[in-house]
């Protein structure tokens, strides 16, 4: 699915690292089982997860082993390559990367995955990282790798036009703790933004909301249970308040994130903000090249949010599962997550790499030299809701997507007539 | 009877099924294990996450007959079939005609129109993206320039499947161009000479003679645009960056439908290929029906008789 | 030349004698067309070409250069070759799968003319039981929707052990239902009966009378099929990723790469669409030349 909530993230490309020298030293793995036996280890990953010094580190510490990188560009080809071959029952590689947006398929076929877990992992990730890929009796299907925490990227030129303070700290004060706080300054914005809307795109602020909810399409969260559309009053209220928020109040600028329209809106400012997982920076400013004023508040409305990241998954096709696991383990822990980081900017999930001061010191000049390092590592523990997602959830969120996308950015359809089809549309699912 | 006799005998009796036989030996290997495999999936309840939940007869097909977004998708794919195919066709007998002509830097132009065919669907998209965009698109541009609305492209179901259509002419006229080109190359030029002697002027000599001579060719291509059309799918995914067919499956066609149910929102692989048969059977009936309309037309009167020119 | 040799051979002189005055009357005949034609042409030709040129521009340019405008100024900037070696160290095999896309595209299209036209001659030309249901059949397979044939392919490539070769995109594109139609529908058409019956009288064998009769006759539309079934296995992407994957990659495989982070350098990509496109122009320059003489050689007709 190409939707941009499936887009979730491996790689903060952009984020410019200003490391000067490498101070972390390269502990050698003292986990691996004797063996020298001579294997092979491929290895599928997409986009970019910052592997490809770290494996010629892995062969060196391990002679016996050689692996095979495999790569996708996105996460829509690796995961159409990914349950292709899973149907297929034959064909995956020893490890395969995943995205957080088919971790609920992936938990469904956990008898085809490796049992990761293991006292050498105990507590390395943040908490709702590996609950998210922990079944309901306790089997861990992935390591975590990076996650894709949220804060408010802004324009300070255009909240300086609109008599708003521009300061990070002071924005982050003045956005308060709320989504209707954020959406009341949003009203001032666009009061004497002289047609600059507040935000890019409604499905966007759904995205952000519906991942604060505990539970939104399913009434458990051990198995899905489905939640009918007209009867989930949350999920509702929020379609409503957004949309009143988009086209009533004007605060939406109608786009659709990822096409041409958006794109371009960069460099139009055509909204003054954005929430904004870690990955999106590198987004922002390659769209945003030649423009200055985007900063970032170290808040985000509604409590902390995440969008995107991703895991190692073992699949049991293959030959040499232990081996594969003790690869994908030391590729997790949090020295080589903090040099993958380094490399190619893949925020970590892992507990002691949130504290290293490799990551605490990163700025980035193109967000106003913002310590992003440190207001993303806040960002990451401010997140305290682990979202059940069954099976069904990304048809559901299609659903609602679609409904907002009629309403926001082709403007065919009323909130109402809109929310009527998706409720039949969610009936189609069954 | 000699040996030479008897294998001449041999000869003429097998070679037919010799030649043809390495086609249907490579489809027995990759085609027709497939093609069961595909059927048996549709009459099961089949997931592509979890795989097969059991045997449930034609389940699946009454599913998906009683879905309205799928007699949408068939409705879609027609419009964007008819709207490509009819217009791409015609254009590209004419700018074959012009090819066959006898040119100045013949391989020059021949190739030039090849070229969109060549290109990479990333340069395509990107620079349909820039032209079909609904606000800071070129086209729109132009329209509000001239004191005109600007077209929703992404969002009215008839302008989509205008934008997705142009996509389709712009990579596959020349294509089809060439083909016919290569057809009219084959025709000789006494009978065409023959018909200007008659007093033909270019255009009747054109309709009269070379258009019934290219029969062959011009059931070859109505059939395989008209598959190829009704399989559509590169282009309108890439139409945006969704893949999905737009917020309302504006233009959603049958091949996206079925994609969207086995690999995007429902992973249920028994309805996708449901959906491939059924559209397996309306690209049969259609194709069939334009054969039959094809060879009407161009059979009718004025085919030269080959047979006299021969001798 | 070649041609009417082979029909002097074959069909005897009266035919070979035709052959070459009609192609006299061809190189000497009809007149050349004037500048409303090249008008036409050359507004349907820039119109194909744009595209090309947009990828061309965007890959002399800057990631930002394009951010701030995507509609570039016609001329061309200066960071071609910059960006072009981007790409050649960016990683991602490049020449290798350069190699293994000359490669699977060369087969395929030598292996596709050669039975196409075996098949094409058979259904045109010779007369056998169940000759139209077998063509209808060739024909039905085109309309089977190949989305859902990947899953069971995979299978069937595992069970044959050749998952990440080669031969595991070679093989299935080896003869196509598109080609043995185009030839058959070719065929039919523009050979003769007559030189077929010269051939058998000569007591020519069956290979033999279609390797001398048939395959001269089919010139044109092979030097057509090999042409689209060379770009068709240059440009697929799917199948290939899937079965091959970027280890041993085939250009569009490798070249997708570029496109891995999250904000698209489209100065990079284009540059790599230029890379590929390139041997496909080299291509039609050279082929192009070839198939233009070949069609006026191939046209042996009575």
């Amino acid at each position: 699915m190409r939707s941009p909530l499936m887009r979730g993230a491996a790689a903060l490309a952009g984020l410019t690292l200003l490391v000067t020298g490498c101070s972390s030293n390269a502990a050698p793995s003292a986990s691996s089982p004797a063996s020298d036996e001579k294997i092979t280890l491929t290895v599928a990953t997409f986009n970019e997860f910052g592997y490809d010094d770290l494996f010629a580190e892995y062969t060196k510490l391990h002679p016996n082993i050689t692996i095979t990188p495999k790569k996708a560009a996105t996460s829509n080809e690796a995961r159409e390559n990914y349950f292709s071959k899973l149907a297929a029952g034959s064909g995956l590689s020893d490890i395969e990367a995943i995205e957080v947006d088919w971790l609920p398929d992936v938990m469904q076929t956990s008898d085809k995955l490796m049992d990761l877990t293991g006292d050498d992992v105990k507590g390395r990730w943040l908490d709702w990282k590996a609950g998210a890929a922990t079944t309901a009796d306790g089997k861990l299907v992935g390591f975590g790798t990076d996650i894709g925490p949220e804060g408010v990227c802004y324009r300070s030129d255009l909240f300086k036009k609109a008599g708003l303070p521009t300061d990070r700290a002071e924005v982050a004060k003045l956005l308060g703790t709320t989504w209707a706080d954020y959406f009341n300054v949003g009203k001032q914005f666009v009061a004497k933004s002289n047609g600059v809307a507040w935000f890019d795109s409604a499905d966007a602020i759904m995205q952000g909301q519906i991942n604060q909810l505990p539970n939104a399409f399913s009434s458990s969260d051990t198995e899905e249970v489905l939640i009918p559309m007209d009867q989930n009053q949350p999920v509702k209220d929020m379609y409503t308040s957004i949309l009143k928020a988009s086209v009533d109040d004007k605060l939406s600028a109608h786009l659709q994130q990822w096409q041409p329209d958006w794109t371009s809106a960069f460099q139009k400012g055509k909204f003054a903000t954005m929430l904004c997982p870690g990955w999106m920076l590198g987004v922002i400013e390659g769209n945003a090249k030649g423009v200055e004023g985007w900063d970032i508040a170290n808040t985000f409305p509604g409590g902390g949010g995440n969008w995107g990241g991703s895991y190692l998954t073992v699949p049991a096709q293959g030959a040499h599962q232990q081996a594969a696991r003790d690869l994908a383990a030391w590729l997790t822990a949090p020295d080589q997550q903090i040099k993958a980081f380094k490399a190619k900017g893949t925020f970590p999930s892992q507990v002691e790499a949130l504290n290293s001061p490799d990551l605490l010191g990163v700025t980035n000049k193109f967000f106003n030299n913002a310590p992003t390092g440190q207001i993303l590592a806040d960002r990451a523990k401010a997140v305290t809701v682990n979202p059940f997602k069954g099976p069904q959830y990304f048809a559901v969120r299609q659903v609602l997507s679609d409904a907002m996308n009629r309403v926001d950015v082709t403007k065919k359809q009323t909130a109402e007539v809109s929310w009527a089809q998706a409720v039949k549309e969610f009936g189609a699912l069954s | 009877m000699s040996w030479r006799q008897r294998f001449s005998r041999w000869d003429v009796k097998t070679a037919p099924y010799l030649y043809i036989a390495p086609f249907f030996l490579l489809f027995a290997l990759v085609g027709l294990f497939p093609l069961l495999y595909t059927g048996w999936v549709a009459l099961n309840k089949w997931s592509l996450i979890t795989g097969n939940q059991g045997f449930i007869g034609l389940a699946n097909f009454q599913y998906v007959l009683a879905q309205p977004r799928f007699w949408d998708a068939v409705t879609n794919t027609f419009s964007i079939f008819l709207l490509s195919s009819v217009p791409q066709i015609f254009l590209a007998l004419g700018i074959a005609a012009v090819l066959n002509a006898n040119l100045r830097a013949k391989t020059f132009w021949r190739m030039g129109v090849l070229v969109p065919y060549v290109v990479a669907p990333v340069a395509v998209s990107l620079v349909f993206g820039q032209l079909f965009a609904d606000e800071s698109g070129v086209f729109n541009a132009v329209l509000t320039s001239v004191g005109l609305d600007p077209i929703g492209w992404h969002s009215d179901r008839f302008w989509s499947h205008i934008a997705i259509a142009t996509m389709v002419n712009f990579r596959w006229t020349g294509y089809n161009t060439l083909i016919f080109l290569a057809a009219m190359q084959a025709i000789p030029r006494d009978v065409t000479e023959a018909a200007v002697v008659d007093g033909a002027n270019r255009w009747q000599t054109f309709f009269n003679v070379t258009v019934p001579m290219l029969r062959p060719t011009i059931i070859f291509v109505v059939i395989t645009s008209t598959i190829g059309g009704l399989q559509i799918f590169d282009e309108p995914r890439l139409f945006d960056n969704f893949s999905l067919g737009g917020p309302d499956r504006e233009w959603m066609t049958v091949t996206m439908y079925l994609y969207e149910l086995g690999w995007n929102s429902q992973r249920n692989l028994g309805r996708s290929a449901a959906v491939a048969w059924l559209l397996f059977v309306i690209i049969v009936v259609f194709a069939l029906i334009n054969y039959v309309i094809t060879r009407r037309i161009a059979d009718s009167d004025h085919r030269p008789n080959r047979k006299a020119l021969v001798k | 030349m070649t041609s009417v040799a082979t029909a002097h051979q074959l069909a005897g002189r009266g035919a070979g004698r035709a052959a070459a005055r009609r192609r006299q009357r061809m190189e000497g005949g009809t007149r050349r067309p004037g500048w409303v034609t090249y008008t036409l042409l050359a507004v349907v030709v820039l119109i194909s070409v744009t595209p090309l040129y947009y990828a061309f521009l965007l890959s002399t340019s800057t990631a930002g250069d394009i951010a701030r405008n995507p509609v570039p100024s016609p001329i061309p900037q200066e960071h071609f070759f910059e960006n072009v070696a981007r790409v050649l160290n960016s990683g991602i095999g490049f020449w290798t799968a350069l190699g293994n896309s000359v490669i699977v595209s060369v087969a395929t299209a030598v292996s596709v003319v050669f039975f196409s036209t075996l098949a094409g001659y058979s259904f045109a030309k010779l007369r056998f039981r169940g000759r139209n249901w077998m063509l209808a059949f060739v024909i039905g397979t085109m309309a089977v929707p190949t989305q859902l044939g990947v899953i069971p392919l995979i299978i069937v490539m595992s069970n044959l052990g050749w998952t990440g070769k080669l031969i595991a995109v070679i093989v299935p594109a080896m003869v196509t239902a598109f080609g043995v139609f185009w030839m058959t529908q070719y065929l039919s058409e523009a050979l003769p009966y007559e030189l077929i019956e010269a051939a058998r009288v000569d007591g020519c064998s069956m290979i033999r009378t279609f390797w001398h009769v048939a395959l001269p006759a089919a010139r044109p539309a092979a030097a057509m099929l090999a042409l689209f079934t060379f770009v068709g296995s240059w440009t697929n992407f799917f199948w290939p990723f899937i079965v091959l994957g970027s280890s041993n990659p085939t250009l569009p495989v490798a070249l997708q790469l570029l496109q891995s982070s999250h904000f698209k350098d489209m100065s990079l990509i284009m540059a790599g669409v230029v890379l590929a496109t390139l041997p496909l122009l080299a291509l039609f320059a050279f082929a192009g030349r070839h198939l233009v003489s070949g069609i006026m050689q191939g046209a042996v007709k009575g």
